[in-house]
């Protein structure tokens, strides 16, 4: 299964959720798969943030639909928040690990999932019910749709082979651009004010 | 803490506007946990590890509420990394209020590294912060540290300490 096709099914599917995802080649390819989302996407470049951030964003925002886009490594580097979902059942998160069984970014180390690790039976454990991996695209679409629709936390844990998409443009902003891009659609979106006018005083 | 300590921080913490509390719990501020789990005003959400927490305290920041990170100091060196890679890297700030282990008057040697390893992190992480050891002072240093880091769209911390927490 490869991750350029599945972002485009899930792309097919948003319209006005809120997306934060991983770092590493991902990134790019999300920023091509999902052209109408990219204002709604927070690209990051933070292992292990990214579900707690997505969290934090589903927790502020609770009529919202928000978007995990996490990675095998990722999600590794920081299992606690697994239990921490599990206990705290958030009815609006839906959590997508990519899982290409190695560090791709440096070259491809594997990562504890090319061994005996299982994310999903790791999520099952840790309270979250709805936790599944699938390794065809339709099942993983049929699993948008029903994580995109879910009333609990949903986890889906997405085996995809190593390639990258070539011939992608490469998305030209940094951390802080997109931080700044995110938050004004998150304003714009909301009606509200998030990073208002200083004072003058 | 003393009941009043308690009610200073959590009155401190609503005037500030904040409505979610990540919290991993410690000994010195026993008493302040279970009385933000009972605010009705407040959400309160156990993390299992103070990185966890200031992760999520970054994404309840986008989302336009304010959140606090509260815990013992040890846990500013579990929570470096995220805190390094969201405020210097995309200027997501989390404000953080914790205990002051280590301090003069500790007693347990385990306690010691915390005190040791505080300020010089705060300051290599450029993280600006306060020190109170003073009841009255504690609603001016969270009203101080929210307007400065929704300012500057980066960390800071208050640290309680002295008859605060003992």
């Amino acid at each position: 299964m490869n991750r350029f096709e599945c972002m485009q099914r899930l792309a097919a599917r948003l319209t006005d959720e809120l997306v934060i995802l991983s770092l590493g080649a991902s990134v790019d390819e999300w920023y091509n798969a999902a052209p109408h989302m990219r204002s709604a996407s927070l690209f990051q470049q933070q292992l292990g943030c990214v579900t707690p951030e997505a969290f934090g964003l589903a927790v502020g925002l609770p009529h919202r639909r928000i978007v995990s886009l996490d990675t095998d490594g990722g999600m590794m580097f920081n299992l606690g928040i697994l239990a921490t979902l599990g206990n705290e059942q958030p009815q609006n998160l839906f959590v997508v690990v990519w899982d290409n069984e190695c560090y791709e970014s440096i070259g491809g180390p594997p990562t504890h999932t090319a061994g005996r690790a299982d994310i999903a039976a790791i999520a099952r454990g840790a309270g979250i019910e709805h936790a599944y991996t699938v390794k065809t695209l339709d099942d993983f679409d049929r699993h948008c749709a029903e994580g995109l629709r879910a009333s609990a936390p949903y986890l889906l844990v997405a085996k995809i082979d190593r390639s990258v998409r070539p011939d992608i443009r490469r998305k030209h902003s940094d951390g802080r651009e997109d931080k700044y891009t995110f938050v004004r659609h998150v304003e714009r979106t909301e009606n509200i004010v998030i990073m208002g006018p200083s004072e003058h005083n | 803490m003393q009941p009043s300590a308690v009610g200073q921080v959590i009155a401190g913490l609503k005037a500030a506007g904040v409505s979610v509390i990540c919290y991993l719990p410690d000994s010195l501020f026993k008493q302040l946990y279970p009385a933000l789990d009972r605010d009705p005003d407040i959400r309160t959400i156990r993390v299992t590890n103070e990185g966890e927490g200031a992760a999520i305290c970054g994404g309840i920041w986008l989302s336009g509420k304010r959140s606090a990170l509260i815990m013992e100091n040890s846990g500013l060196r579990a929570a470096t990394e995220p805190l390094a890679r969201m405020g210097m890297g995309a200027g997501i700030p989390v404000v953080m209020i914790m205990s002051y282990r280590g301090d003069l008057g500790e007693n347990n040697w385990w306690a010691i590294p915390h005190g040791m390893t505080m300020e010089p992190l705060l300051n290599a992480m450029r993280i600006p912060y306060r020190i109170v050891d003073r009841e009255d002072a504690i609603g001016r240093a969270i009203a101080d540290a929210y307007a400065w880091s929704h300012t500057a769209y980066y960390h800071s911390a208050v640290v309680l300490t002295g008859s605060i927490v003992r």
